[in-house]
């Protein structure tokens, strides 16, 4: 399994055609391939299984995944977004549905309750939890991604609308501020934020979702 | 290297007597020294910058035109346009690029500039793949020495073509082609699940042949 960037927008694996080197990866982000490399839906649940594909129907954190295999490289991109590249060794990745590019095979999708005031912000009640050991690559809109750390004593408050994901062992709630509406300066919506506690690193992306 | 790369959406064009730039109308950012801009009649390649009447007419027809200016005198230009990130590709001469009108942001006036029915190249299929990529039936052909300043979202990233390595590349990504290459119009029943933003048809382009084919990080077109 080979991971590199083309450029810092765009994610090249290459695939040497044994089942390892087969990678998950967002519909419609290839941009370019060359070699034997078959593209297959990956389901409903992303790959994730029959109860995936449920929770997911249920819930609505759609995640768009097809089984992309072979030999050959392949380049994916997405609406010009930075791609940052994270390897998993146990621990948990917390990341919006739609930040996700690509995760390598052996790692597990499953869809989360990440608190109530979610159908607020727009983004759902739920978010895609990535279990496992291997790679995952996270698209950054705006610019390359921060990573801010968590640490218990300093939790962190972000932007729902810049929140790519999470990883380690970080609790996620959401905070009603009055005067964070101000601060925002975005959408006449309430006025939400995320809160972080405990001990790991949010990655922001400089662009808001619309 | 008529252009240097300021920022990756920025380049600066250096401008002497006998070494003009055209540049899409409204490029120009900023310019330094004595640089009088004109407009160059019937868009690239028409006037006194090659292609002649015919190509200016069949431009007029076919809508492959974006009003070009041209920079004279001595100084140094700013080109950028509407945020797009620039790509710099130089030319050696061997082989010409193919790019879309509305994709060129500067080159060098050295070049010579013609537009190309898609049909001329592979017969009907030539046209079928402009019409059904969206590309339109015409694209326009720079040869000669030269440096291009090429337009994109989220930059490029030029990919090898040889006799054994061909590049199954996303209509949507495709921004030019270096060289002697065959671009055919492929359908696939498994495609539908890697391409295209939902309903959008099934298509790739097979590109083949010797050269070089600069693909976008993105899926949007300009």
């Amino acid at each position: 399994m080979s991971w590199r960037l083309g450029t810092p927008r765009v994610l090249v694996v290459d695939l040497d055609g044994s089942a390892a080197s087969a990678v998950r990866a967002r519909t419609g982000s290839m941009v370019a391939y060359e070699g034997e490399v078959t593209f297959k839906h990956a389901g409903s649940g992303g790959g994730g299984g029959l109860r995936a594909a449920f929770k997911q129907r249920l819930t609505g954190e759609s995640l768009p995944l097809v089984e992309v295999s072979g030999r050959g490289s392949v380049h994916f991109a997405v609406d010009a977004g930075n791609v940052l590249l994270l390897d998993l060794a146990g621990q948990v990745l917390k990341a919006e549905s739609e930040s996700l590019l690509c995760l390598s095979e052996g790692l597990r999708t499953d869809v989360v309750f990440s608190g109530l005031q979610g159908a607020s912000s727009g983004q759902g009640l739920f978010t895609t939890s990535v279990t496992g050991h291997g790679r995952v690559a996270l698209i950054s809109m705006g610019g390359p991604p921060i990573a801010l750390r968590v640490a218990p004593g300093t939790p962190l408050v972000v932007d729902p609308d810049a929140y790519v994901g999470a990883l380690g062992d970080v609790r996620q709630s959401f905070v009603t501020d009055v005067s964070w509406r101000n601060l925002l300066g975005e959408s006449s919506g309430e006025a939400f934020s995320l809160r972080f506690e405990g001990q790991g690193t949010v990655f922001i992306q400089p662009e808001e979702r619309r | 290297m008529t252009f240097t790369t300021v920022t990756s959406k920025v380049v600066l064009a250096q401008v002497a007597p006998g070494r003009e730039v055209l540049a899409r109308r409204g490029a120009m950012l900023a310019v330094t020294g004595r640089v009088t801009f004109s407009p160059v009649a019937g868009g690239p390649g028409g006037g006194a910058y090659g292609g002649g009447l015919a190509a200016s007419l069949a431009r007029g027809v076919q809508g492959e035109a974006v009003a070009l200016m041209v920079a004279e005198g001595s100084g140094a230009v700013h080109y950028g346009f509407h945020g797009h990130h620039v790509t710099v590709i130089e030319l050696d001469g061997s082989r010409p690029l193919s790019v879309e009108a509305d994709r060129l942001l500067a080159h060098d006036a050295s070049l010579s500039s013609s537009v190309v029915f898609l049909g001329q190249q592979g017969g009907l299929r030539g046209a079928v793949r402009g019409a059904v990529t969206g590309q339109g039936m015409f694209t326009t052909q720079l040869s000669g020495r030269g440096s291009v300043a090429v337009l994109s979202h989220g930059g490029t990233f030029a990919l090898p073509v040889s006799g054994g390595r061909q590049v199954v590349v996303d209509p949507q990504a495709y921004v030019a082609h270096e060289g002697d290459l065959r671009v055919d119009v492929a359908a696939a029943v498994s495609w539908r699940d890697a391409v295209g933003r939902g309903s959008g048809e099934a298509v790739q382009l097979r590109v083949s042949g010797e050269g070089t084919v600069h693909v976008q990080a993105s899926e949007e077109k300009l």
